[in-house]
């Protein structure tokens, strides 16, 4: 039962990052990053319960105020400060991303169908699972333009690995979790701050333009 | 000893931010000798003893990271001295006050995340102090926010934090391998706990794990695909902290690199698996890409990028012979790699200040203009392309020979040929910018040249003789990665 619960979410944080390809507007984007976080805390609230464990207990309220509110909080705010058009620009149309999606899930299910990991385990399915959300959120960085998109992407990529990292055992040494919160944490602020820069600098957000150092 | 350093690295970043300029040049330099200081004493405990530990085993020291952790210290000392003069002549030409204070503190924060990678005892950690050093130099590449620094430090954010994401899969990859036998705490990632398991560990899981890892912090290492921001941060970022990237930071990410190797050559009984292919691989390629910009770029800051990015390629390529020779030759080249390319940095960094561009066409009559720093500089490429008399070439020639000895063969031709392609490469970009007639005149700063000419010395030395306790560290390093012959 349990891990059914916990494959289920983690099912759902897998479906939520493939409809995050199909957001048009960097607003809904940063909402639907707000549900796959909600939907990775639950993992880990659950797999809490499971265990008792406080170490997950506290692992799930760090995720919860950080990815929850603070980082899409601040998002918001930049989307909201830099006045630009809210559309999301693409390499890649949307309809052809959720095409190529399919492989990508085909793709880390392939992968992963040989590994054995020894030790008592919640859910080894979990696994695929959450390759799929990495690469599905490198894919995002790749395909869009803007940078807060890119944002997104590596957001999306980073609850893919804490899937994997909270979900598929009991949880990594919580000094390890605390680490990775803060310095994901850091680093989304920092990112926002280099928007602000570029959008100072070259009036707009748009990576592709971003092309005065080549070879 | 260990939390001393780290502590007062600590305390000078953060007292950097608030002292008055006055102070703060002194207290700087100070700090980084003393903490050279202790670092000497450290290197002296670690000759009785082969390994110390502290903080309830969460630091450590051995062998090779005592060795990473001198280098580091070395090189912060030569840099401190470099950055005085060199933020002074930055003042005149309209720095703010606070964007000093920002740019010590920024550098401190760095060498002290540094530090922690090379001392912690954990994966984990390692993982977080890496991701810090990302952080902390996101800002200084982007020091001058122009168009094209805050472009690189963009780059460099977003692909380093990916590249490290990857990385941190890696880590908990390995986790999975090891919790069920040393439980489910941080003792799981610990090295010394790691290698006494390591047989036991699960084959397939630890090669998928070392695979997120070569291309994770391969990534900030800047093996060839994964390449593309080191050249525009190393150029963009000011010359201290170009030094200090190129000499320390791509050391300190193949350090985590050697780690897991270390794990895995514990793990197999032969050394002779497909890690040492795939970092054979990656040496190669990187050499490669890095021969082909270095011929025909334009910009003399991204050619040392470049030129960092060859010799992380070399070394690459002499940890992945996995064997007892070409570790030492490995190890030794990080150590001269760093002097060489501080020194470097710090030559062409002189020139910036004074010429304002980056271009080699449009700088020539150095030899005229700045003689003194035309000399170091000259022997500088010297040194950087591996010509005698300095020790860069002592280890290039002991890797390719264990590399022929072993019996790679092929490899070593392809290697050879590209280094004389590159020394080529160098000999041809920069003649024009030394020789030629100049009207101008510029005055040179002794404090600049001063740490260059150390540096350039420590390599002349170490060709002829190695000091005892160097060469005591450099035997014992291929065991802890786990080469015996």
């Amino acid at each position: 039962m349990l891990s059914w619960i916990i494959e289920f979410l983690g099912a759902m944080s897998l479906f939520v990052a493939i409809s995050q390809l199909a957001s048009n507007r960097l607003n809904l984007s940063i909402k639907i990053y707000q549900v796959q976080s909600i939907f990775l805390t639950l993992s880990i609230f659950t797999v809490g319960i499971a265990f008792n464990s406080f170490e997950l207990y506290l692992s799930a309220l760090f995720n919860i105020i950080i990815k929850v509110f603070l980082i899409p909080y601040f998002l918001f705010k930049i989307v909201e400060k830099i006045k630009i058009d809210r559309e999301v620009h693409v390499y890649i149309g949307i309809t052809n991303s959720l095409l190529i999606s399919v492989p990508i899930v085909i793709f880390s299910f392939y992968i992963t169908r040989k590994i054995h990991i020894p030790g008592d385990i919640v859910s080894l399915n979990l696994l695929p699972m959450s390759i799929g959300i990495l690469f599905i959120g490198i894919f995002i960085m790749i395909s869009r333009k803007k940078a807060i998109s890119q944002i997104i992407g590596f957001l999306t990529f980073e609850n893919g690995i804490m899937l994997a990292g909270t979900s598929i055992t009991k949880g990594m040494p919580l000094i390890v979790e605390t680490g990775v919160f803060f310095d994901v944490f850091v680093g989304v602020l920092m990112a926002g701050v280099f928007v602000y820069h570029i959008r100072e600098t070259s009036l707009n957000i748009d990576t592709s333009k971003l092309s005065n150092l080549r070879e | 000893m260990m939390i001393s350093i780290l502590i007062l690295q600590f305390l000078m970043a953060i007292m950097s931010y608030f002292i008055s300029l006055r102070y703060l040049f002194l207290t700087n330099l100070l700090t980084s000798g003393i903490n050279l200081f202790i670092g000497f004493g450290l290197v002296d405990e670690l000759m009785h003893t082969n390994y110390i530990f502290n903080m309830h085993h969460l630091l450590f020291l051995d062998a090779l990271n005592g060795f990473l952790v001198f280098i580091i210290l070395i090189l912060n000392f030569l840099v401190s001295i470099y950055s005085i003069a060199y933020l002074k002549k930055e003042m005149e030409n309209r720095l703010e006050n606070k964007k000093v204070n920002e740019f010590y503190f920024y550098t401190n924060m760095f060498v002290f995340v540094m530090l922690i990678v090379a001392m912690s005892n954990n994966f984990g950690i390692l993982w977080i102090a890496i991701e810090g050093t990302t952080l902390t130099t996101a800002f200084l590449i982007s020091f001058y926010k122009n168009k094209e620094s805050i472009e690189a430090g963009w780059k460099y954010i977003i692909l380093c934090s990916l590249g490290i994401g990857l990385g941190l899969f890696g880590v908990i990859i390995l986790y999975f391998t090891s919790f069920h036998f040393l439980g489910e705490s941080l003792d799981a990632l610990n090295y010394t706990n790691l290698y006494s398991i390591a047989p036991k560990l699960d084959k397939k899981l630890l090669i998928l794990s070392f695979i997120f890892f070569i291309v994770g912090f391969g990534t900030k290492v800047g093996f060839a695909p994964l390449h593309f921001w080191l050249p525009d941060a190393h150029s963009q970022a000011p010359t201290p902290i170009s030094a200090l990237m190129s000499g320390v930071l791509l050391n300190c990410a193949f350090y985590s690199i050697i780690r897991m190797e270390s794990i895995v050559n514990y793990s197999y009984h032969d050394t002779t698996h497909v890690i040492s292919y795939m970092l054979v691989f990656f040496g190669i390629l990187t050499l490669l890409v890095s021969a082909i910009f270095i011929i025909k770029q334009p910009d003399y800051k991204r050619l040392l990028a470049y030129s960092s990015m060859e010799h992380m390629g070399l070394i690459a390529f002499a940890f992945g012979l996995n064997s007892r020779l070409g570790i030492i030759a490995g190890v030794f080249h990080m150590l001269n790699h760093a002097l060489a390319k501080t020194s470097i940095f710090m030559n062409v960094g002189n020139i910036l200040l004074n010429f304002h561009t980056k271009e080699f066409s449009n700088i020539k009559g150095l030899f005229k203009v700045m003689p003194y720093t035309a000399i170091l500089l000259m022997l500088s490429i010297l040194a950087i392309t591996g010509t005698p008399p300095f020790s860069l070439f002592i280890s290039e020639i002991f890797m390719i020979m264990n590399s022929i000895q072993i019996g790679h063969i092929g490899y070593s031709i392809i290697i050879l040929s590209l280094l004389v392609v590159i020394f080529a490469g160098f000999i041809y970009q920069f003649i024009g910018m030394l020789g030629g007639d100049s009207e101008l005149k510029f005055k040179e700063d002794m404090i600049l040249l001063f740490p260059s000419f150390i540096a350039l010395i420590f390599l002349c030395i170490l060709t002829f003789y190695i000091p005892e306790p160097l060469k005591i560290l450099m035997d014992r390093i291929p065991s802890i990665v786990g080469v015996e012959k």
